[in-house]
This record gives structure tokens, C-alpha cells and sequence, in this order.
């Protein structure tokens, strides 16, 4: 496996300049790091010509205080039983990204989903429409800078008086004609 | 039709009898609490014995079982459903979410308080409610049925503009049929 990793490694960063690899890892796991540039190409190469075949997966991390996304594509070779991470940063403020669904045409799903969840735009996204998301308005919500509990609040507004809902206990005991029990007469206003 | 006060009681007395034994649930499940409906139903809890069984379509069930979180998306439909829905109609909140968003209250596209936009009769709470406590609710749903306080349909109706006020604050694309009733 130690040398199935490291003839990995020698074919992406002949063929790469950019790659800055990672291979502390214990099990079946290789990192590279790349410029968004270099994506496709990275991607087509490990595809075609060293059969990572399956994309597992696509992930979008926020580093919110260094302006920046970071897409890691996972892809598997069944016949190496090894992982590859490709990891690239994009700008947060402008985030556009390529995209690979001519290369792996269920990376679609992902890249409307990072597309609605995040914001990012990737170039010649097919069916650039909403996707889970309906009738969304605010902003993109899987953003770290985006207050769900502020939001909450503001959409799915509480009624006045309704903080410790103890005139819905009285109304309901009142109406069925329960008792309140000792330990809940205490929190009464 | 009976202008006799003592004989509507009568036929008020009979039509709720009836309607209490027949509580037909619509076979749809919002949320994570739809999970606990098929124990309810199957042998061991056998919640058919109290009259309560599946129905397939909104038109021919009773009751609405509102099963966990609801998000944005699912309560276009809900409304939907419930407006088709035809006399007597009844709503359950099942859950914590229903009542006052429970683990989700600041979830940024589920809603709190289900009785903004529904009229709920009866609410079952817990995180999950166990069988039992479904067969609590539904033989609570009874007792108000029999003594004729399970009105929130006619309570929507005398309602609606509140109500679709509040619905439509929520749901900004509003694409849904206007009814006259």
C-alpha cells in the first residue's frame, strides 16, 4: 500500500506542478492540494489515466475567516482500493469554480446543490434553477456568516407573550379541566 | 332541518358517536414521527380496535397527522391537502416540532408554532411520542369529538384570511388555488 501511495503521488506531481500532496495519512488515503485552475484536468487525468473511476464525493468546506471555500472531490479506485482527496480554495467573495459534470456527470447534483446551499457559481452549470430550496429568498443558508436562529426568528415569528408559554398551560388545563400539577405552578407569572 | 333543540341534540349525540369510531388517518407522513404510525397500526399496539386505520386519499380521511418537523416546502402541500380534505376534518400536531419547533426551532426552513397555519385539535407531544402516546392522543381526539369541541375546521373557515395571512407570510410564491367555501 506504502508503495502504491507513493507511485500515486510520483505520477500526479510529475504531471501537476502544482499539486502539494499530503501523505501522513494511515489507511487507503492520498491529499493533494491544487489550484481551482487545475480541477479538470486533475480530475480527467486521475479518471482516465489511473482509474479513479468513482466520484464519492464532492464537499464544500466555509473558512469563513480566511475568505475562502474550500471543494475537496474524493474519488475511489476500485482496482488500487485507494482514495484520492483533491482539495483546491476558491475566493469567497467571488466565488466561481469550473465545472467537471462533463468529466462526471453526477457531479451536477452537487454543484446545484453548492451552488444554492453556498452561493458558488460554476461555469455552464446545466439546470442552474432552484433545487431544494423553494421559493428561497434570503441569503445562501449553509454560509457560516448566516445566522439561522436570527432568521428563524424573523421568518417564523413567536406571538407577543408566548416567551414562556404559560398562557397556553392555563388555556389548556382550563379547557379540559386539568390541574397543574405543583412543580409547573411555580414558573407561573 | 330539525328545528326541535332536544332532537338535534339527539341526532348531534348520534353523528358524533359515529364519527369518534371511524377516525381515518391520511397515509402521509411529514417528518421523522411518521416512523412511529406502523407500530401504532400492527398487531402489538393495534390502534384499529379504537376505529383509527389508514385512508389512501385526503378525500376520504378524517384526520390529519401533522408527523414531526414540517418545513416550508411540505406545508404548500399540507394546505393542500387539508383543503381538500372533506367534513368532519380533524388535525393532530404530533411531536415536539409541531408545537414549538422543538430541535429545530432554529432551523432556517422549518416551522415553529403549526398552529399559525393550521387549526390543530389535538397536539401529542414528545421527542418521539411512543405508540402509547399516539393512542393517548387519538382517544383525547375522541373524547372532544363526542362532546362536539373537535371544531377546527370551523374554525379555518371563520378564520381563513388569519390564517392564509400567516401562510402566505411564509410562503412568498403563492401558486395555490383560491377556494369560495
Amino acid at each position: 500500500m506504502k508503495e502504491l501511495k507513493e507511485n500515486i503521488i510520483q505520477r500526479i506531481k510529475a504531471s501537476f506542478a502544482d499539486a502539494k500532496e499530503r501523505n501522513d495519512f494511515s489507511d487507503n488515503r492520498v491529499d493533494f492540494h491544487v489550484k481551482k485552475e487545475t480541477i479538470p484536468s486533475i480530475l480527467f487525468y486521475l479518471k482516465e489515466e489511473m482509474g479513479f473511476i468513482h466520484l464519492s464525493h464532492i464537499s464544500c468546506v466555509d473558512w469563513l475567516e480566511e475568505g475562502e471555500f474550500e471543494l475537496v472531490f474524493i474519488v475511489w479506485s476500485p482496482v488500487d482500493k485507494v482514495k484520492v482527496f483533491v482539495r483546491t480554495r476558491v475566493d469567497r467573495e467571488n466565488p466561481v469554480m469550473d465545472n467537471i459534470d462533463m468529466i462526471w456527470r453526477q457531479a451536477n447534483t452537487y454543484e446545484r446543490e453548492f451552488r444554492e446551499m453556498f452561493g458558488i457559481q460554476f461555469t455552464g452549470l446545466v439546470a442552474p434553477d432552484e433545487f431544494i430550496l423553494e421559493d428561497w429568498q434570503g441569503p445562501p443558508p449553509f454560509r457560516r456568516d448566516f445566522d439561522t436562529a436570527e432568521y428563524a426568528e424573523k421568518t417564523f415569528w413567536n406571538r407577543p407573550g408566548r416567551e414562556d408559554a404559560q398562557d397556553v398551560r392555563e388555556t389548556i388545563s382550563g379547557r379540559d379541566g386539568e390541574e397543574i400539577p405543583d412543580f409547573a405552578k411555580k414558573y407561573s407569572r | 332541518m330539525i328545528n326541535d333543540k332536544h332532537s338535534q341534540k339527539i341526532v348531534d349525540y348520534i353523528q358524533n358517536w359515529s364519527r369518534k369510531h371511524s377516525i381515518w388517518v391520511l397515509a402521509y407522513g411529514t417528518g421523522c414521527g411518521a416512523i412511529e404510525i406502523p407500530p401504532t397500526m400492527t398487531s402489538r399496539y393495534d390502534a384499529e380496535r379504537l376505529g383509527v386505520r389508514g385512508a389512501a386519499t385526503p378525500r376520504q380521511a378524517d384526520v390529519l397527522l401533522i408527523t414531526g418537523y414540517l418545513t416550508v416546502k411540505t406545508l404548500k402541500r399540507v394546505i393542500r391537502v387539508y383543503e381538500q380534505m372533506q367534513d368532519p376534518k380533524y388535525v393532530i400536531g404530533f411531536g415536539s416540532c409541531t408545537i414549538n419547533g422543538g430541535m429545530y426551532y432554529d432551523s432556517y426552513n422549518t416551522i415553529n408554532v403549526l398552529d399559525k397555519y393550521l387549526p390543530v385539535d389535538v397536539y401529542i407531544n414528545g421527542c418521539m411520542p411512543r405508540p402509547e402516546a399516539v393512542l393517548s392522543g387519538f382517544a383525547q381526539l375522541q373524547k372532544r369529538i363526542a362532546e362536539g369541541r373537535a371544531d377546527g375546521a370551523a374554525q379555518y373557515k371563520e378564520n381563513l384570511e388569519w390564517y392564509r395571512a400567516n401562510q402566505k407570510r411564509i410562503i412568498p410564491n403563492w401558486v395555490m388555488p383560491e377556494y369560495n367555501w
